[in-house]
């Protein structure tokens, strides 16, 4: 009924190749958008935007990243954290070296050195796969982190070995510091987030796309039509390094205020990894069902007991959450193991032929 | 497809549930007193009895006195798990509400700090958090009392040296820490001491994965052979370091812990074998005093304790503790009552009473406290109080106290506490500073 397709003709081949075939996509998308844009800053409060609004869309980003390695080209990947903490640490480099620089260039030059780095580390995809390419991966990982933690030059020889963020004016507005409003930090993630989305969602669709999904179907197979697996292999690396660099130094920059090394160790990766599994590998809105999820759900089950009167302790509370989530995380994969975004391709599906399934 | 759309309707009336109730407006006859507590994750060995120490008392007052000024308190702890990402989520959905925040991590403590000048919240971070944090003038809503990491630095050479400095010129000092802010906080003093001094000294890390494997670190202690070590270790790195030394057969009497350093629990499993084991402390189980008769009469008798096994569990060096950071908090909120004439004091309020700290030997005395905790005050340009501590000693089955109150070298760590609140607030310009506070 609200999925009807039913006269919805496609007159050219620029039509039938659109973004949003069926018009109710792209009113849903509208939908989503002006939810982002108009509802959610108006209506939030200080603890939805620091808990649930910025970090959803930061973690959806790094999702992305991955997906993009790991979803669209096959190559699995256990070094997502370090590459997100190359691009912020860049970010603060680039900011303390050069104080007047505008904040968005640094974020988005920063990308380049995780890039470079991630393409680095992405060199033994060429010669070896599957379970042993996230071994060498896990190197990265842990190679970094030490990094962090050892060249005090990165931090600037501070006592503590943290980095922490200055105030920083964009345009005439703080966005980052202590004194940023967190509308204003939002709405930066946001364009930020929407900007990586677009060019990635394109980028997939496109002829590089293509050349992932080959590699990672059956990489000899891609090789015998003429692909050049090292290039498509690298660039996979590079462009998700990419991504994931912007997503760390939105990540410290316009959300934490302060970083450790250890916060880009290998609990982080993982929580990545599960973000792009359960939301699905291999699609861009994946991604954010899955940061809904795992991000968003603990924080909204906590506050259920303050909102229902209910006393339970802070404790058991924590454990519950555990058991909740990951009982969610198992009934979502057994449901449907290919992800949020499949399920969601399904419901749709059913609701353009409602009410008469074949 | 029924089951989807039954399951749709569900989730919608659950969510229009959640929404339309809308939390009772909030009651002035109470002050809202979170705790971020940490009974889960690595560290909750350790989180639990400081956390059941914190709870107990202000359970107490509100069971014995009704609260404080005819207040009641409400405690609330909301779980960390020690994550500086849980931290900050539990700082942002308390601070509506709140008089104080207790971080109880120094990562999340330096996430918090920069906030709380806008936010207008004191942090309590009693004997943890960010040692430059003692200059009120440039940090005017954080405060570690008693005595800070610098303090604790200053007191275990002065220590070590029985009293007089010098003798420590050629020795060999090796410092054990977790490589996380928490361990580093204390090597620009000791740097500073050494060249000062002409001792030498030797940091070894632990990085967070080899808490519990320190066998690298202690094979490096063994071959340096160091007169003493000094430990600055948290959660399972305390009880994998004492371990170690127990196995390479360390001395245990050359082998001094910080204050988290000295939880019963981790001496437990080695037993006779950490006897001489030694931690400096600014708090002391006092088992039979006035404060703790109160807790066992209201609270643990009367089954409101979290306490799993209180003839023992209260004795222990961490549950007291938590005993005297609820005190020092209550004490704060007390003076910002008696100052303002408010009964429910809002948190600006509680930044002054904390800032006018006076807890002198009467006012531990009333409370039932003496030798809890040493004496100390606090004032506008002084947010630490600088107590001094006692040097606590494990003998094979509790810690005892072996040393007289030792008092730290303020002359070599003013000067540092200045220059790096400086460097802070620069870093973090513009940083508001308290010009009226003339000291």
């Amino acid at each position: 009924m609200l999925y009807r397709t039913a006269g919805q003709f496609k007159t050219s081949y620029k039509a039938d190749h659109a973004l949003f075939p069926v018009r109710q996509d792209a009113v849903l998308l509208w939908i989503i958008v002006f939810l982002a844009v108009v509802v959610f800053p108006l209506t939030a409060s200080e603890f939805t935007f620091q808990a649930l609004l910025i970090p959803v869309l930061i973690y959806s980003l790094a999702a992305l990243g991955l997906n993009i390695l790991t979803g669209y080209a096959g190559q699995l990947s256990l070094g997502t954290a370090a590459f997100m903490g190359v691009g912020a640490y860049a970010t603060y480099k680039l900011i303390t070296i050069f104080p007047e620089m505008n904040l968005l260039a640094a974020i988005l030059l920063s990308g380049f050195f995780s890039a470079a780095v991630g393409a680095a580390f992405g060199l033994p995809s060429l010669r070896i796969k599957g379970f042993y390419l996230a071994i060498a991966t896990l190197a990265a990982q842990f190679f970094l982190v030490w990094l962090f933690e050892k060249w005090a030059w990165l931090y600037n020889y501070n006592a503590s070995g943290a980095i922490q963020v200055p105030n920083i004016d964009f345009f005439g507005i703080r966005v980052a510091g202590p004194t940023a409003k967190s509308i204003v930090q939002y709405y930066f993630v946001l364009g930020v987030v929407a900007l990586m989305t677009a060019l990635s969602i394109n980028l997939t669709r496109g002829r590089i796309g293509r050349i992932w999904k080959a590699v990672r179907d059956m990489d000899i197979a891609a090789e015998l039509v003429g692909i050049n697996l090292m290039k498509a292999k690298l660039l996979a690396f590079a462009v998700s390094s990419y991504i994931c660099g912007v997503a760390g130094a939105l990540f410290v920059f316009l959300w934490r205020g302060a970083a450790e090394p250890n916060l880009f160790d290998i609990p982080l990766s993982f929580r990545i990894l599960f973000i792009a599994i359960i939301g699905g590998l291999g699609s861009v809105m994946g991604n954010f069902l899955g940061a809904l999820l795992i991000v968003a759900l603990p924080v909204v089950i906590n506050t259920i007991p303050d909102a229902l009167g209910l006393d339970i302790g802070a404790a058991p509370l924590e454990h519950i959450n555990t058991m909740i989530v990951g009982g969610l995380i198992i009934f979502f994969l057994i449901v449907e193991p290919l992800g949020l975004a499949r399920l969601w391709q399904i419901i749709r599906e059913k609701f353009i032929i409602w009410p008469f399934p074949h | 497809m029924i089951k989807l759309t039954r399951m749709a309707a569900m989730a919608t009336v659950l969510a229009v549930g959640t929404a339309m109730y809308s939390p009772a407006a909030f009651a002035q006859d109470s002050i809202y007193v979170p705790n971020l507590s940490y009974r889960t994750g690595p560290f909750a060995a350790t989180g639990i009895p400081l956390m059941n120490g914190q709870r107990d008392y202000v359970m107490m007052l509100n069971a014995r006195d009704g609260g404080v000024g005819g207040v009641k308190l409400d405690y609330d702890e909301c779980e960390t798990g020690y994550s500086t990402e849980k931290g900050v989520e539990c700082y942002e959905k308390t601070k509506d509400k709140a008089v104080v925040t207790q971080p109880w991590s120094t990562g999340i403590t330096l996430q918090v700090l920069p906030k709380t000048n806008v936010d207008k919240i004191p942090i309590l971070a009693p004997g943890y958090g960010f040692s430059p944090m003692a200059d009120g003038k440039i940090f005017q809503w954080a405060f570690n009392p008693p005595a800070g990491y610098w303090d604790a630095a200053s007191m275990i050479l002065e220590y070590l040296s029985g009293g007089d400095m010098a003798s420590l010129k050629g020795k060999k000092i090796a410092f054990l820490h977790l490589d996380h802010p928490y361990g580093k906080e204390p090597i620009p003093l000791f740097e500073a001491m050494a060249k000062k001094y002409g001792f030498t000294f030797l940091p070894i890390p632990v990085g967070l994965k080899e808490m519990q494997n320190q066998s690298a670190q202690w094979l490096q202690i063994r071959r340096e052979r160091p007169d003493n070590v000094i430990m600055w270790g948290w959660g399972a790195m305390n009880a994998g370091a004492i371990t170690e030394a127990v196995k390479t057969k360390y001395p245990m009497d050359k082998f001094i812990g910080i204050w988290w350093s000295g939880s019963d629990d981790d001496m437990l499993t080695v037993g006779e074998a950490g006897k001489g084991y030694k931690s400096i402390s600014w708090s002391q189980p006092q088992p039979d005093s006035q404060a703790m008769a109160d807790i066992k009469k209201y609270v643990i008798d009367a089954g409101n304790s979290l306490v799993e096994n209180p003839d023992v569990d209260t004795k222990k060096v961490f549950y007291q503790r938590g005993i005297v950071i609820s005190m020092i908090l209550v004490e704060g909120i007390k003076a910002a009552q008696e100052h303002f004439g408010v009964k429910a004091v809002n948190a600006e309020q509680v930044r002054w009473g904390l800032e006018n700290l006076d807890m002198n030997a009467e006012t531990l005395a009333a409370l039932g406290a003496t030798g809890m905790v040493p004496p100390f005050k606090t004032s506008c340009g002084n947010h630490t109080g600088h107590s001094g501590a006692w040097m606590l000693e494990w003998d094979g089955a509790k810690f005892v106290p072996v040393s007289d109150l030792l008092q730290a070298d303020q002359s070599a760590i003013e000067p540092l506490i200045e220059q790096k609140a400086k460097e802070y607030a620069e870093a973090n310009a513009p940083w508001p500073v308290n010009n009226d506070c003339k000291e």
